[in-house]
């Protein structure tokens, strides 16, 4: 047990017999109490003699030594457990196994207080469960607890899974000289189902040593939706790194979206004195790890030791001619900021927001809708483009085999159309009126809009000359900048450009698969090389109801930082895609714009940044240039150590300068700081599951481009196992062939993120996928922040026709509750039921074909289960309690997560639609599936490459 | 002085001009990751010089296979080999988008290239002294 609790210096523990609790005794005072204490000893502080008996006490009666979780508190507990008979034991054989563990880590976690603990092997004490210390560092409890769980199978798994997030979270008190250290809990993976709730779980906390920062500030550390790492411990060198296998990354989404009313976000705190503080050498901003050194007159910069004079205004409130507060300035209380920055930090005076559309107008874009749906969105996005100062400027191209500019000027009610037929070399019919400001010429953008999609309703062109439509924005506004919106329902096909239909069916499923999900022609990249050098984003709305080429298209937004949006199939007549299409598209034109931005990341010196993964242009060694910053977008950097690092912590600080759409230079900063550890074990401790899933998605993407699919999934597993693998040698130190799967406890459902990943869409053997969906779902794999990327992943499965009443209904605190989630298995699917499973694209609502007509009636509206119809659909909203739960879960679940997308509906039949049940089928990931293996064969499979062979 | 001499004489020249486009192209790459230049500049100007490289060096590769130097050809025969196959595999252009991630393989392949044409300056221009030499007997 003396790993439990690490007590800090000057007290012991001892262990009282008459409560059967354990007593702590400050050494140099001589004063008891039963709490565990978490300051060390200064000789006199204000003795706290707290009778509360530890609730832990009770759980350990002989008696109930039967109950599972007792078992495995036991098991886990310590080495006097091992009366329990084996075959009694739930774990299967994994009762001799964290023995190893405990006593590999003793000298570790070895504090003076309790060497007494291993004379008393008897006492069943699990201090650390009964006093739960503050958490740390303002981060979350975590959310199990209040977690319903359904099934009594998989009671043992949660409870256990408590317990350890329990531990996790608190922190382990500090031992030797302050310095404190995650604790390692071993599980088992072969044989257990896992605990799919964990994944909301915050990652390990960031143990710093005390006195790092000079604010005792609770918002030091950036909430984890704007940055993580894959360790929140820094290891001190490469070679520790190296040795450990495990990935060293920043995950970030610096400029995520801010949604108060739903999350409850504090906005960024903003500078507005424009008072930037900076390090002369190494440019790093002022923030809450610096030292103030000479009485305050100068800080050091905790990135290269330089020391830098603190400007005067720090102290001096220059608007209202008194002195300032220094501690309140809030880059030194946030680890999130904003500067408002003066003319030094800008190339030019701030450009307008300006947005050039780019619209396929040929026949079959017409035909399917989407030029009438994107003109009335247009519209009626108008007035919630970002256009603060009325300086917003648009401009207006139809693209089909020939160019159409429309001259809207400012005092016209109709615009007049421009039409160039040369393809080759794009020139603009006249100078001026074709990029107009947008609140001076509204009228006539209004009028053109409200008859865009009538005006070419009798053409009958085929062909898209979408290149030479794209060059033609580009040298409309290229000389501002902005964002090119271009919708296309079909594929280029004439000018600059132009694309062929590559869709082998025959290449699918081989090895030169991966050439599809690349670039066929070098325009595309040379295109958007041209665009980012002059502030020029591209977004691409892709409406296919063929082969479009989106590996080749999603070029542009990649390095123009843009996005890539698909609408497979697309029918605005169906008024769910017409709805999702206008919802989203309306959700990126009021999306709020950063301008002209670059983004570099700095670190203590002996950190380097040394790849960089996401949509954006490298235009140095570490400086990414994003012409417009998307909201919500994920950015991934791998960290590697150049030299060993010294200090106690180490700190990361992210810079984005951008240009707001309504005028301002601003950066934004974002600092994060990690302590340093030379043990591998400390460092499988900090490992955080979902920044390294995140990072393992982007390194594979990466390599079923460059390589192949094969090797990509190849590539993810094999990291694992390694990762594993080490974990087995070096710190559980258990050697030889074993038939457990030793994962540490915060790592515990990695396996199950890179089983999913292998079994995604974008990473999916088997020659079933069409290359465009595949190459979609490779840009939202590298796109999406955490927060989506892993239902993306891993989606969620809910029981709807069982659910506990209080799902589906706001409680007491205002919030919607979702029903718990299950583990994704079809072993969770009855005949009868009614279930929903969600992967933040798309929502399945899977009915079983026993459903009685009651469900059906009261969530469809139908008589029975035979008139039910399948596919993409709207629940109705009945008047019924139950309709209503349902309806309130879906909304919830279209806005539980940042990003603009709305997830279309689909109604599963259990027994019709085999496309559209294999699709659901598909998404539970533990299931067997075609000849990729189940999550229990994938564990097998890592499993024996663990043991080597 | 013979043909061989005249053929040696030459190859010396060409093997002197390549080397010096592979320090070009190596300072370039340096110059690159101490940001002095950036991707799209440094490689609209490195692929210039690409397919001239490449061309120069295939042509005095054909000079020794139709002056039947077989030695000398064989030297060279991998590398147009290895060139050939880039091109046709599409990726002999240095591409901006891509060039931090493969600039450590560009240096070395850049570095190899440099060892290689450095050893066959001085087989050339030994081949050329013996060439004058045995003329001269």
């Amino acid at each position: 047990m003396s790993q439990e609790v690490m007590l800090p210096q000057g007290w012991e523990a001892r262990w009282d017999s008459q409560s059967n609790a354990y007593v702590y005794v400050e050494q140099s005072t001589g004063r008891s109490q039963w709490e565990v204490p978490t300051q060390p000893s200064y000789g006199s502080s204000n003795p706290s003699v707290s009778p509360a008996p530890q609730p832990a006490a009770s759980h350990h009666r002989p008696g109930r030594r039967q109950y599972p979780t007792a078992q495995i508190q036991q098991v886990y507990g310590g080495g006097g457990y091992d009366t329990q008979p084996q075959a009694q034991q739930p774990m299967g054989g994994a009762s001799g196994y964290p023995d190893h563990n405990a006593q590999q880590q003793q000298p570790q976690y070895f504090t003076p207080g309790f060497g007494g603990a291993d004379a008393q092997p008897q006492q069943p004490q699990q201090p650390a469960y009964g006093q739960q210390p503050p958490s740390y560092g303002g981060t979350p409890a975590p959310p199990y607890g209040q977690q319903q769980q359904p099934y009594p199978g998989q009671q043992p798994v949660d409870q256990m899974a408590n317990q350890f997030q329990q531990m996790n979270v608190g922190y382990g008190g500090g031992a030797g000289g302050g310095k404190q250290l995650h604790q390692i809990q071993t599980v088992n993976l072969i044989g257990m189902q896992p605990d799919v709730t964990g994944l909301v779980a915050p990652p390990p906390p960031y143990l710093l040593p005390p006195n790092a920062a000079v604010t005792a500030s609770p918002h030091i550390q950036p909430d984890p939706s704007y940055q993580r790492c894959t360790l929140t411990s820094m290891p001190t060198t490469q070679s520790l790194l190296n040795k450990s296998k495990l990935p060293l990354a920043l995950v970030m989404a610096p400029y995520r979206s801010f949604r108060g009313e739903v999350d409850g976000d504090d906005p960024v705190p903003v500078v507005e004195d424009s008072v930037i503080a900076r390090c002369r050498r190494c440019r790093a901003y002022i923030n809450p790890f610096v030292t103030f050194i000479e009485g305050g007159n100068r800080w050091k910069c905790c990135m290269c030791g330089l020391s830098n004079e603190v400007p005067q205004l720090f102290d001096w409130n220059q608007a209202e001619n008194k002195p300032a507060d220094r501690w309140a300035r809030k880059e030194l209380n946030h680890s999130v900021v904003e500067f408002i920055a003066p003319t030094e930090y800008m190339v030019r005076p701030p450009q307008p927001p300006v947005y050039a559309f780019v619209i396929d107008v040929s026949q079959q874009a017409i035909q399917s809708g989407m030029v009438a749906v994107a003109a009335r969105t247009i519209l009626e996005s108008l007035d919630n483009i970002p256009n603060a100062d009325n300086r917003t400027k648009v401009a207006i191209i139809a693209v089909s085999t020939s160019l159409h500019f429309f001259s809207l000027p400012a005092d016209a009610t109709e615009a007049s159309m421009l039409v160039v037929s040369d393809l080759t070399d794009v020139f603009l019919p006249k100078p001026v009126d074709l990029l107009v400001n947008l609140t001076e010429s509204r009228p006539a953008i209004e009028s053109l809009l409200g008859k865009l999609s009538d005006m070419f309703q009798d053409s009958h062109t085929v062909g898209n000359a979408l290149g030479s439509g794209l060059q033609a924005a580009h040298q409309l506004i290229g000389k501002i900048g902005g964002k090119i919106i271009a919708l296309t329902a079909t594929l280029p096909t004439l000018g600059e450009g132009a694309l062929k239909a590559r869709d082998d069916p025959k290449l699918l499923g081989t090895s030169k698969e991966s050439s599809l999900l690349n670039a066929a022609s070098s325009f595309y990249k040379t295109f958007a090389i041209e665009c980012s050098k002059q502030q020029v984003a591209v977004d691409m709305f892709l409406f296919s109801t063929s082969y479009t080429d989106v590996a080749t298209l999603s070029c542009l937004p990649r390095y123009t930082a843009g996005q890539t949006y698909l609408y497979p199939g697309f029918n605005a007549s169906r008024s769910e895609d017409a709805i999702k299409f206008a919802t989203e598209f309306g959700k990126v034109l009021s999306m709020p714009m950063g301008l002209e931005a670059v983004i570099r990341v700095r670190a203590t010196r002996g950190i380097r940044m040394s790849a960089f993964h996401g949509n954006f242009f490298i235009r140095s060694t570490d400086l990414l240039a994003l012409p417009v910053v998307p909201t919500d977008q994920n950015y991934v950097i791998e960290l590697q150590l150049e030299d060993d690092i010294k200090g106690s912590f180490v700190v990361l600080q992210t810079a984005i300068l951008h240009t707001t759409c309504y005028g301002e230079r601003r950066i934004r900063v974002i600092t994060q700081a990690m302590p340093t550890t030379d043990s591998i074990s400390e460092l499988y401790g900090s490992a955080d599951q979902i920044a390294i899933a995140t990072y393992l998605t982007n390194k594979a993407v990466e390599r079923s481009m460059s390589h192949s699919l094969d090797d990509a999934r190849n590539t993810v597993t094999k990291n694992l196992s390694d990762m594993l693998a080490v974990y087995k040698n070096q710190v559980t130190s258990s050697s030889g062939a074993s038939a457990q799967l030793a994962v540490p406890e915060n790592l515990k459902l990695l396996p199950l993120l890179c089983c999913a990943l292998v079994k995604h869409v974008g990473l999916r053997e088997g020659a079933s996928i069409p290359p465009d969906l595949r190459a979609y779902a490779q840009c939202l794999l590298t796109t999406l922040p955490c927060q989506s990327l892993v239902p993306y992943i891993h989606p969620r499965f809910y029981s709807l026709h069982n659910m506990p009443n209080d799902a589906g209904n706001i409680n007491e605190t205002g919030q919607m509750v979702l029903p718990p989630a299950l583990n994704l298995t079809s072993e969770r699917l009855e005949r009868h039921g009614l279930f929903l499973i969600e992967d933040s694209q798309n929502i399945f609502i899977w009915v079983g074909h026993e459903a009685v007509p009651r469900l059906i009636q009261d969530v469809f509206g139908l008589n029975n289960y035979g008139e039910l119809q399948g596919g993409k659909s709207t629940l109705p909203i009945l008047d019924n309690p139950f309709s209503q739960r349902v309806n309130n879960i879906v909304n919830k679940t279209r806005e539980l997560r940042r990003g603009v997308y709305r997830p279309h509906v689909y109604v599963v039949k259990s027994d019709a639609e085999p496309a559209l049940r294999s699709w659901a089928l598909s998404l539970l990931v533990e299931d067997r599936m075609d000849h990729m293996s189940s999550y229990a064969q994938y564990l097998t499979t890592v499993k024996n490459k663990v043991n080597g062979n | 002085m013979g043909g061989e001499g005249w053929l040696f004489l030459f190859a010396v020249l060409m093997a002197a001009v390549l080397l010096f486009t592979m320090v070009f192209f190596i300072i370039m790459f340096s110059d690159l990751e101490c940001d002095y230049i950036n991707p799209i500049d440094l490689c609209n100007k490195l692929n210039q010089f690409v397919l001239p490289e490449m061309i120069a060096h295939a042509f005095l590769t054909l000079c020794f296979l139709l002056s039947g130097q077989w030695l000398a050809f064989l030297l060279n025969a991998p590398l147009v080999g290895y060139n050939v196959n880039k091109i046709m595999a599409k990726n002999h252009m240095y591409d901006a988008t891509e060039i931090f991630r493969t600039l450590s393989g560009h240096k070395k392949e850049s570095f190899i290239k440099l060892g290689f044409y450095l050893v066959s300056f001085f087989y050339y221009l030994y081949r050329m002294i013996l060439a004058l030499i045995s003329e001269s007997d």
